[in-house]
């Protein structure tokens, strides 16, 4: 009897122990229900946080913001927050005094000169590469100028929005100068130095490969090996993109030449957020004064003597006034949202187009090469100032 | 995390309620009334608090891994391992992959260099920290002073430094691809790019040779086991060096005689920059290499020092009453005792080596670690990748492991 007994209560012992597991694994998998849709409430929490710091952000423009975003916004700010570079020779690099200079920075002046009236109103952002996009989609910068490549993926996936390329790069190949190497076709077994997880390897594999030119790519991992590795030629040839070569061209002691291949389009420019077509195209237009100015002739230095220029072209583009015929005095308007004097505004405190090449790029004996006015036979071409 | 912290409290508090009713339902039975309560009963509450502490662990890692899986579908990264197949664009030096080999190919590459530097080196790590272990202890008072400064010097810097630093030298001390240095008659080629040996090209009955020499190494093993089994049995003095090599040798020589020389031996030459003949090694496997080997070998040197210092004064002693000689104290009594010390340190010495070789990639080889870099810069997604390289890491340490493992246990006095 108590035998039984015992056996009774150990079945109904297991029985509870199984209800007991069934239990559990039923409340886990509520639980894991649950915990989705916890993830989901974190995740909602996390975006209406991100949109409210965003609301917060905007909260000092949202007098401005029925007036058009971002221009208004910078108008009452005062000043424009451009992100840009601090390590790259000659496009954007910091100075001994704390202050920014280079081919890029002057474009972030170009755009204060024409939205503020002062080109000096530049709070200038030192972003390393991967930082530059999330920084301009968070909109704690008002323009991106920071050598950054055009390309579909960063059009698209990025929510950027490249504006005038400013500068037409591509990737070219530096050699010693008498290395006997004079065109890349010359390069074949030659040992080539690559920067390791770059677009320029992938460039260098692929085009190389098309034209059937054997070599060996020596990847580094940072500019710190690559450069002595050159210097000491186990590598002949040093791949990269051409206003970079030159850039360090500058800094060795070693007479070296650059091929006069290039293999891939390297358009760098002012990039915006997407979704503000106003914002976008007051920058736009203030790069492109610059590329005017320079085809109209018009230079820091001389601009004073287009105040009474006879040219009707002229003096709409710097913002003059225009005779109507019945003795009339008018200011052409063209609607940017931009004061009517911008272009002369850029012209007179930052310059043409090619004056900041020269200040900027011929240091490092850089051509103009493609980036010459179109009536050079380059490719700075703009649309007409009417 | 507090609501499943909260979740996980309340289903292990309906566990206990259950557990104390069922408890309460057996107690009242006569032949259980003396069981303790299960909130006194250790056995009870051992169990619950490994229950409970793996539950906090299981809803720490399931909240990570939800956030992470959020965070990954909210910026559109896919988990999957398609991207494997895909075209990798990269290229490795001196590796005849091709950059539109598929991604799982070129991480097969930088498995093969990885093991290439492992296989190479360990051994001379081995060796070379033992000779210099050996030196430290030294009645030579310069040798033991040359062995201390040595290891001080290599165990005391980072060893990314000394790979760099090796790399850095070979670089400057060897001269540029165009004015190679090539020594003894031209059958060596040094330059900072690569260094290229003479090596043996097949020539006719070349297949047949090899088989000669397979037999010849089988009679070597052979005349070896029966030499040491004639020494266990009857203290024969066994010479089995002696007889397994000389067979060899012979057996090898008349084979190659009798083929009429079945390969001959080339040497590397650079012609318009491409090497022709022999074997070429690229500078920055070897700079990485000696980089490592020295950097190990401080270590290992140091191990062998204490393993040697650990074995009885009286070992040595015993050594001497029988008038052997210094070579034959270490060979016979002194290293098989410290070594048996030795060994597991060791094995930790192979992992650390294995780890370091993640370095290479620092002065231009591509092993593992610095290909998956590659394809990082090539926007391939990196949790798997990330996943790969850790697993690749675990098999190479744990195979290490196992091989030393079995070796130790060899290695150990059988206990009677």
């Amino acid at each position: 009897m108590i035998r039984r007994g015992n056996a009774l209560k150990r079945t109904a012992g297991v029985v509870m122990a199984l209800s007991l597991v069934a239990a559990a694994c039923s409340s886990s998998s509520d639980g894991e229900a649950e915990s989705t849709t916890g993830v989901s409430a974190v995740t909602e929490e996390t975006t209406a946080g991100t949109a409210a710091d965003t609301s917060d952000a905007a909260d000092d423009v949202v007098v401005t913001q029925s007036a058009g975003g971002r221009l208004a916004a910078v108008q009452a700010a005062g000043v424009l927050e451009c992100g840009g570079n601090d390590t790259l020779p000659g496009f954007g690099i910091i100075d001994a005094d704390g202050s920014f200079s280079g081919f890029d920075i002057d474009f972030c002046k170009v755009i204060a000169a024409a939205v503020l009236g002062d080109s000096e109103a530049v709070n200038v952002t030192p972003l390393v590469a991967a930082q530059r996009f999330p920084t301009l989609q968070s909109g704690e910068i008002d323009v991106l100028i920071r050598n950054t490549t055009w390309t579909a993926s960063r059009d698209g996936a990025e929510q950027a929005n490249f504006l005038q390329t400013t500068f037409f790069d591509g990737q070219g190949f530096m050699v010693r100068a008498d290395s006997g190497i004079d065109t890349i076709a010359d390069a074949s077994n030659t040992t080539i130095c690559v920067l390791t997880g770059t677009t320029t390897l992938l460039n260098l594999n692929a085009v190389l490969g098309d034209r059937g030119i054997p070599f060996t790519a020596l990847e580094f991992e940072s500019n710190d090996e690559l450069q002595p590795a050159f210097v000491a030629e186990q590598c002949e040839v040093w791949t990269s993109d051409a206003s970079q070569l030159a850039a360090f061209a500058a800094t060795l002691d070693i007479e070296t030449s650059i091929l006069p291949d290039i293999i891939s389009k390297e358009p760098l420019g002012p990039v915006v957020a997407d979704g503000d077509t106003e914002w976008a195209q007051a920058v736009n237009w203030a790069v492109m004064a610059t590329i005017q100015a320079e085809e109209f002739g018009i230079t820091s230095e001389n601009i004073g003597s287009f105040a009474d220029s006879e040219d009707s072209g002229i003096r709409r583009f710097l913002g003059l006034p225009i005779s109507d015929g019945d003795g009339n005095e008018v200011i052409a308007e063209v609607g940017l949202g931009l004061p009517t004097d911008f272009a002369s505004n850029i012209i007179s405190q930052v310059g043409n187009y090619g004056e900041i090449f020269e200040r900027n790029l011929a240091p490092l004996s850089l051509s103009r090469g493609p980036n010459a006015l179109w009536t050079d036979g380059g490719l700075m071409y703009v649309p007409p100032f009417r | 995390m507090l609501e499943r912290v909260l979740r996980l409290a309340i289903i292990l508090a309906i566990f206990a309620a259950l557990y104390i009713a069922y408890w309460k339902v057996r107690s009242s039975s006569r032949s259980h009334a003396d069981e303790p309560p299960p909130w006194r009963d250790s056995r009870v509450l051992v169990l619950a608090a490994q229950v409970a502490a793996l539950g906090l662990i299981w809803s720490a890692a399931d909240y990570l891994w939800a956030n992470f899986r959020a965070r990954t579908s909210d910026i559109g990264l896919e988990l999957d391992f398609r991207f494997l197949d895909q075209p990798s664009g990269i290229s490795i030096a001196d590796n005849p992959l091709n950059s539109n080999a598929a991604i799982r190919e070129a991480l097969t590459q930088g498995v093969r260099n990885t093991f290439l530097i492992i296989i190479v080196g360990i051994p001379l790590a081995v060796m070379f920290g033992t000779l210099i272990g050996i030196a430290r202890l030294s009645t030579n008072w310069l040798l033991s002073k040359i062995a201390t400064v040595y290891v001080e010097f290599f165990r005391n810097i980072p060893v990314l430094l000394v790979i760099v630093l090796t790399w850095t030298i070979f670089l400057n001390a060897f001269p540029p691809a165009r004015i190679s240095w090539l020594p003894f008659g031209e059958t060596f080629i040094f330059n900072n790019l690569r260094f290229g040996f003479p090596s043996i090209v097949s020539g006719n009955n070349f297949g047949t040779f090899q088989i000669v020499v397979l037999l010849g190494l089988l009679a070597a093993v052979a005349l070896w086991i029966w030499r040491s089994r004639l020494f266990d049995r009857t203290g024969t003095p066994h010479h089995r060096v002696l007889y397994g090599l000389g067979t060899f040798v012979a057996i090898s020589v008349a084979g190659f005689i009798a083929l009429g020389g079945p390969f001959d031996i080339t040497t590397p030459e650079i012609i318009d920059r491409v090497y022709v003949g022999g074997v070429t090694m690229i500078m920055p496997y070897a700079a990485v290499m000696v980089g490592l080997v020295l950097y190990t070998a401080s270590h290992i040197a140091e191990i062998v020092r204490g393993s040697i210092l650990s074995v009885d004064k009286g070992q040595v002693e015993a050594g001497n009453a029988l008038a052997l000689n210094s070579f034959q104290r270490y060979r016979f009594v002194i290293l098989p005792q410290a070594f048996r010390v030795a060994f597991p340190p060791l094995i930790n010495q192979f992992l650390n080596y294995t780890k370091n070789s993640s370095l290479a990639f620092a002065v231009g080889f591509a092993e593992i670690t610095g290909v998956i870099q590659n394809l990082f810069g090539q926007s391939r997604p990196a949790p798997q990748l990330l996943f790969i390289l850790m697993v690749v890491y675990l098999v190479f340490s744990l195979v290490l492991s196992a091989i030393g493992n079995v070796i130790n246990r060899r290695l150990q006095i059988v206990g009677r």
